[in-house]
């Protein structure tokens, strides 16, 4: 029966390929509906499983994870971002396995959905799981923290794999106490930066303590609710780090993890996190010190830049925006092109944004030609809506939509070309929802970036 | 067709957080109205204008460096800019062009930076560079005759203190000083504030406060602004108060 699934999946790559579209997720479905949903279990894998699930941050741990094995001359399949899910992990191991399903690699390292690791390792032996964070995203649909918490709790009750746990997150540390019997579990934790405070900056979970309710102390918060937090009642917090990151300068940018300097790219908070869960797996793991250097110093990112999408026939382009250049520039190929267009602008002011969004009143949205209608979204949907009125736009070709599905639906509603403006914490969650409609209206979205 | 004149003083070196912006709004508000707004720009070394001429005088907030750098030229101008603000000038001040109308502002070091003394606040720096008001801050003020509540983004390391008319109190954030409970300074004449954001992009009322004060200046009939339709402003202003105030 299972070399039968296979050999239907590999003819189902094997046609799409030949009709010239990528197998990202399609040969998953279809099993998944001749499996009742349990695609993943007709696979071998008898190399080691690395999963790496969170809110934020799953692509780039994934991927500095999977360079630390790549560049220490191991064979590593990893599946590419947005098909984290059970049927894009189906696809992709029907792309590496032969017939009797068996697939050769010396490491397997997955993005997994939250909600999906229970479903896919209930499948599949995992070796090692890493859980960055669990943030409620205002602009995130996914339901309930607390349930999806509940889940991945459930899972990790009777897995008895290592456990690479973010413990100045209350949300993720608690699931070191699933399994007490679980001694593989490892927390990596990051002493306050510069602009680290005494009191909580955005409204977030986790106030409590998960286990008797008592309000979690913080000797610091990092941004949102990750910091260094302590229940005093049941001592939820006191654990011993695995790997602490300290020293953190982000002008320069440097850090230290283990006692190690690295110098990495990105100047984020969020990025010191992610490299020390990096740190953390690589010592795990022994990789060469040289190796995680190299990682760890050179990670940069480059999803959001002129990326496409097809949302119908409606030729989509988005791009990042952190600062008025970037959106300068944006708008400068956005005017060039020839025609009628219209404009999806989010703006977003979470931390890694800088918290006040005033640098867009530095973009000169003046230059607008041909641009139709402009529809906003993002935290600050209407910050931006006010600015682009009060450089002269007619307000009422201007729709305000906070919520990205919303805007996404707004903006792919009439016929013509599209622009999207994201800022650093919107993207992802905007190319998330452009997907979201492909998958509901149809549409394309090319994974080269 | 009406007409006001700004000066707008070291707009190339003072423009932190869209503080350039609150121009775009002045003249934004005033083109729907049909009211001509001119805008002139001032900066050091330059040839020095009939401060009096103008309606209102604008300067924005700056980093230290740039503070540093303006002081002396500013000092220059202090009898223009003395005779505009006792002839009805309105003084439209951020930040950085707030501090330095007072006493002195004494930096990180303990140096201290003459202001032009036309207000007798003064303002002094915490000796850590890291001790600063940093965040979202709410107002409630009621220059307008009613009380309203407004949303800025301060940024200062500058504690200013000997103030007796405050622009407002504070409901969120930081305001004078770390903690403090009031905000800014004002006079019939003077709005000086640490609101970046830009200030004037969310309140559209203190906008409308100085165009009103500055087409009226002098005139013998009070005249009315046309309300204009500021429905995104709100929402916007809504969504900030919404998230601060209600925990």
């Amino acid at each position: 029966m299972n070399r039968l699934l296979i050999l239907i999946g590999k003819i189902i790559v094997g046609v799409l390929r030949l009709l010239g579209r990528n197998a990202g997720n399609l040969p998953g479905i279809i099993l998944w509906h001749l499996t009742k949903g349990r695609c993943c279990k007709m696979f071998h894998t008898d190399c080691p499983i690395i999963a790496v699930t969170g809110t934020n941050g799953k692509t780039s741990v994934t991927n500095c994870i999977a360079q630390l094995f790549e560049q220490s001359g191991k064979k590593i399949i990893i599946n590419k971002e947005g098909n984290n899910l059970d049927t894009g992990i189906c696809s992709l191991l029907l792309r590496h396995c032969d017939g009797s399903g068996k697939v050769d690699a010396d490491y397997l390292i997955l993005e997994t959905d939250e909600s999906h690791v229970p479903v896919v390792y209930s499948q599949l032996k995992l070796e090692t799981l890493v859980v960055l964070n669990f943030f409620r995203d205002q602009l995130d649909r996914n339901g309930e923290m607390e349930t999806l918490i509940q889940k991945i709790n459930g899972f990790c009750k009777t897995f008895e794999g290592n456990l690479i746990l973010n413990g100045d997150d209350p949300n993720t540390a608690r699931l070191g106490r699933a399994n007490p019997e679980n001694k593989k579990v490892k927390y990596f934790h990051a002493k306050p930066y510069a602009f680290a405070t005494d009191k909580i900056f955005e409204a977030s979970e986790g106030r409590f303590c998960p286990f008797c309710g008592e309000p979690l102390e913080y000797e610091y918060y990092q941004y949102s609710h990750i910091g260094r937090f302590r229940c005093k009642k049941c001592g939820f917090g006191d654990y011993e780090p695995y790997v602490t990151a300290e020293d953190i300068d982000l002008e320069k940018p440097v850090f230290t993890a283990d006692g190690h300097e690295y110098t990495p790219k990105l100047n984020s908070i969020y990025n010191i996190y992610n490299m020390t869960a990096v740190a953390s797996a690589a010592k795990l793991y022994g990789i060469d010190q040289s190796v995680t250097d190299s990682v760890i110093n050179n990670y940069t990112i480059n999803n959001g830049r002129m990326e496409s999408f097809m949302l119908k026939d409606r030729h989509t382009t988005l791009n990042l925006a952190k600062n008025p250049v970037g959106a300068n520039m944006t708008l400068r190929v956005m005017n060039e092109m020839k025609g009628e267009k219209e404009l999806l602008f989010v703006l977003n002011d979470n931390v890694a944004d800088g918290l006040d969004v005033s640098w867009i009143w530095d973009i000169n949205f003046s230059i607008f030609e041909r641009v139709t209608r402009v529809v906003t979204s993002g935290t600050r949907a209407y910050d931006i809506a006010v600015r682009i009125k009060c450089s002269g736009y007619d307000p009422e070709k201007i729709v305000v939509r906070p919520d990205l599905d919303e805007a996404v639906e707004e903006l792919a509603r009439t016929e013509g070309r599209k622009f999207v403006i994201a800022n650093y914490t919107a993207v992802q969650p905007t190319r998330s929802a452009l997907k979201r409609y492909i998958t509901k209206h149809g549409g394309e979205h090319s994974e080269e970036n | 067709m009406k007409k006001i004149k700004v000066l707008h003083m070291y707009a190339d070196m003072l423009d932190l957080y869209g503080d350039s912006g609150n121009m775009e709004v002045i003249r934004y508000r005033c083109a729907k109205r049909g009211i001509e707004c001119e805008v002139d720009t001032y900066s050091v070394d330059s040839e020095k204008p009939d401060f009096t001429s103008y309606d209102m005088i604008y300067i924005g907030g700056g980093a230290d460096l740039e503070q540093q750098h303006i002081s002396a030229d500013l000092l220059k101008c202090r009898e223009g800019i003395r005779a505009a603000y006792e002839g009805g000038t309105f003084l439209f001040l951020i930040c950085g062009g707030y501090q330095l109308m007072g006493k002195y502002y004494r930096d990180a070091d303990g140096n201290d930076i003459p202001g032009l003394e036309l207000f007798d606040y003064y303002t002094v720096a915490p000796s850590s560079r890291r001790k600063r008001c940093i965040g979202n801050i709410v107002l409630r003020t009621e220059i307008t005759g009613v009380p309203i509540e407004v949303v800025g983004f301060e940024n200062h390391g500058g504690q200013t203190q000997g103030i007796k008319t405050p622009l407002g109190e504070v409901l969120y954030g930081n305001g004078n000083c770390s903690k403090s409970r009031y905000e800014g300074y004002f006079e019939k004449n003077v709005i000086a504030t640490y609101m970046h954001g830009p200030c004037l992009s969310k309140n559209p009322e203190l906008s409308d406060y100085m165009i009103g004060y500055c087409i009226n200046r002098g005139a013998d009939e009070m005249q009315e602004l046309e309300p204009l339709d500021d429905t995104l402003e709100k929402e916007c202003r809504k969504v900030m108060l919404d998230r601060l105030l209600t925990k």
